[in-house]
């Protein structure tokens, strides 16, 4: 038996999922049982974590609905989840360490970001009949039809949680006839007050350091990057292949994600 | 006449009155307290300085292995805790009573290292300055400025309104910031560097070393660049609502590696080679005009 092979079997099933054969080339295999004990010290350290207290639900409700809002996961569908527990939950009780909160809010708003940066190079490959009908016929521009396919294919699935975008389970593609949606940018671009604003106003309802001049700074500099982000997103709804302002906009999306992170993270410490 | 004097007498003995009462709050306050602190190192120090209050950071080095940590503070409002670890030292300072007055609960340090140190340092709104150290740095900052003078090493700026200036850095050097703008004058060996910010503007002074990698962006700002005659390097200029302001015109040819680029019809390009284009420098700017200058 080859080392891979057990590393495969321990990586995945532990030492119980061992053979005999296997635990026999183990007894005699220093780089085997040295990865063995690597794993042990990991899952011991894993044990040891300090475990905190959940973030705030409203945290989950509104990444959620901001990922809804953008069309990265579409009227999610619980599999493998209790009755009564929402994936958001499944979700939180993955990450209960108190740094993960905002480390999390701050990975969810790049990888909004990315999205948008990425979904104008992935457009090609998803292009939908729908929306080579559209192109062709010159009804609209491309961008709206196409994003649809993208988005569902890429929602996350924490645990065991499945997110489904239609009832037969499976990811969605829009049918030939299914009506254009708008892409996250038009989404965002159309929602005056989008749900992860809501999420910025418990942030920015209170304070979020003690110091005057940092706490109108922080605003400030928030309220700056919301116009900007605005701004970019209205460039791109008239001009969905300019790359430069989707630069930008992913930009600023990264750095209004550090800047909620650093606002929740110190709504916490000094609170 | 006769009123304005009243007026005057009145106010002449009001005025120390009102002053001795606005002052008396401060009369009960014990005033700042010096402290000096000496750890010595063998190798690579690491000191790591976070500063949760308002107060200025100053980091000087000198040829003693040994760090002195200087911190002026009141005792009463601020607590200071340093600690060694081997060749780390741990700085923290955070705030004892809430207070909504700017320098109400503030914390000054002046940090004397040996020259290679590393550092992390990080402060809500004073100023943090770092002179001759050679060593790896990570600054942060919310509203306060960051200015370094004859640093080298890699150096991680990140500010949200606070502006970076370095002067004759050397390294690598990235900064980030919301609104804080960047300037960087007279480099002297930077081979990396990165600036980004949403509205702040951006300026490089000096020269380009050979195979360097530039990158400059400004949402909003201007991004400047100011080089010498003898510089070689290709440039990558553009902009979508802004302007190309090409002040160096006589001395740009064009892009010798012209192939690789292709103009965006959404924005204003310039692709421009000087000398044999060694180096390579992209500027971008959203809204904000870029200006190329020869010093």
């Amino acid at each position: 038996m080859q080392c891979k092979e057990i590393e495969a079997v321990l990586e995945s099933e532990g030492l119980e999922g061992l053979s005999p054969e296997a635990h026999s080339h183990l007894a005699e295999c220093p780089a085997c049982q040295g990865f063995v004990a690597d794993l042990n010290t990991i899952v011991g350290m894993a044990g040891t974590l300090p475990a905190e207290e959940e973030p705030p639900q409203r945290v989950w409700v509104a990444l959620r609905a901001q990922m809804e809002a953008e069309g990265i996961i579409q009227q999610p569908v619980m599999v493998g989840v209790p009755a009564g527990e929402s994936w958001l939950a499944g979700l939180s009780s993955i990450f209960r360490l108190r740094v993960l909160a905002p480390t999390l809010a701050a990975l969810a708003l790049a990888f909004l970001g990315y999205f948008e940066f990425h979904k104008g190079l992935g457009f090609a490959k998803v292009e939908t009949p729908a929306a080579q009908v559209a192109t062709v016929a010159g009804k609209t521009s491309a961008p709206t039809g196409q994003v649809s396919a993208t988005p569902g294919s890429t929602a996350p699935t924490p645990g065991k949680t499945v997110v489904a975008t239609n009832k037969t389970g499976t990811t969605a593609r829009p049918a030939p006839d299914e009506p254009l949606k708008p892409s996250p940018s038009e989404l965002a671009a159309s929602t005056p007050m989008s749900d992860l604003a809501s999420l910025e106003g418990d942030v920015s309802n209170r304070r979020v350091a003690d110091n005057v001049a940092v706490d109108r700074a922080i605003r400030q500099n928030l309220a700056t990057l919301n116009e900007f982000i605005k701004e970019c997103q209205l460039r791109l709804k008239q001009n969905p292949q300019d790359e430069l302002a989707r630069q930008y906009l992913n930009e600023a999306y990264q750095q209004k994600a550090e800047l909620l992170s650093a606002m929740i993270e110190s709504g916490r410490s000094e609170h | 006449m006769y009123r304005t004097m009243i007026d005057r007498r009145v106010l002449g003995l009001l005025g120390p009155g009102l002053l001795f009462i606005a002052s008396s709050p401060l009369l009960g306050t014990p005033p700042p307290e010096h402290q000096d602190r000496h750890f010595a190192v063998k190798n690579r120090p690491l000191v790591v300085l976070q500063n949760i209050v308002d107060g200025r950071i100053e980091v000087k080095s000198w040829k003693n292995s040994e760090v002195v940590v200087s911190s002026t503070s009141n005792p009463e409002k601020v607590a200071i805790d340093i600690e060694q670890v081997g060749d780390r030292i741990d700085i923290n300072a955070s705030a004892l009573v809430a207070s909504s007055q700017p320098h109400e609960v503030e914390a000054n340090f002046q940090v004397t290292v040996p020259e290679n140190t590393e550092l992390q340092l990080r402060t809500q709104t004073g100023l943090i300055y770092v002179e001759q150290v050679n060593g790896d740095m990570k600054l942060q900052s919310v509203a306060g400025d960051v200015h370094l003078k004859e640093v080298s090493g890699y150096i991680i700026v990140k500010t949200t309104g606070g502006s970076l200036i370095c002067t004759m850095c050397g390294g690598k050097l990235e900064f980030t910031s919301v609104s804080g703008g960047a300037s960087v004058l007279q480099p002297t060996s930077l081979t990396y560097v990165t600036l980004m910010t949403t509205t702040g503007n951006l300026l490089y002074d000096g020269d380009f070393a050979r195979t360097g990698l530039y990158t400059m962006n400004s949402g909003r700002g201007v991004v400047e660049v100011r080089f010498s005659g003898n510089n070689s390097f290709d440039l990558n200029a553009q902009t979508n609502l802004g302007t190309v302001d090409n002040q160096a015109a006589g001395f740009l040819k064009p892009d010798t590696h012209a192939s690789r680029h292709s103009a965006s019809k959404f924005s204003h390009s310039l692709f421009a080679t000087v000398g044999q284009g060694l180096a390579k420098v992209e500027l971008s700017s959203y809204s904000g005009t870029i200006r190329i200058l020869k010093r």
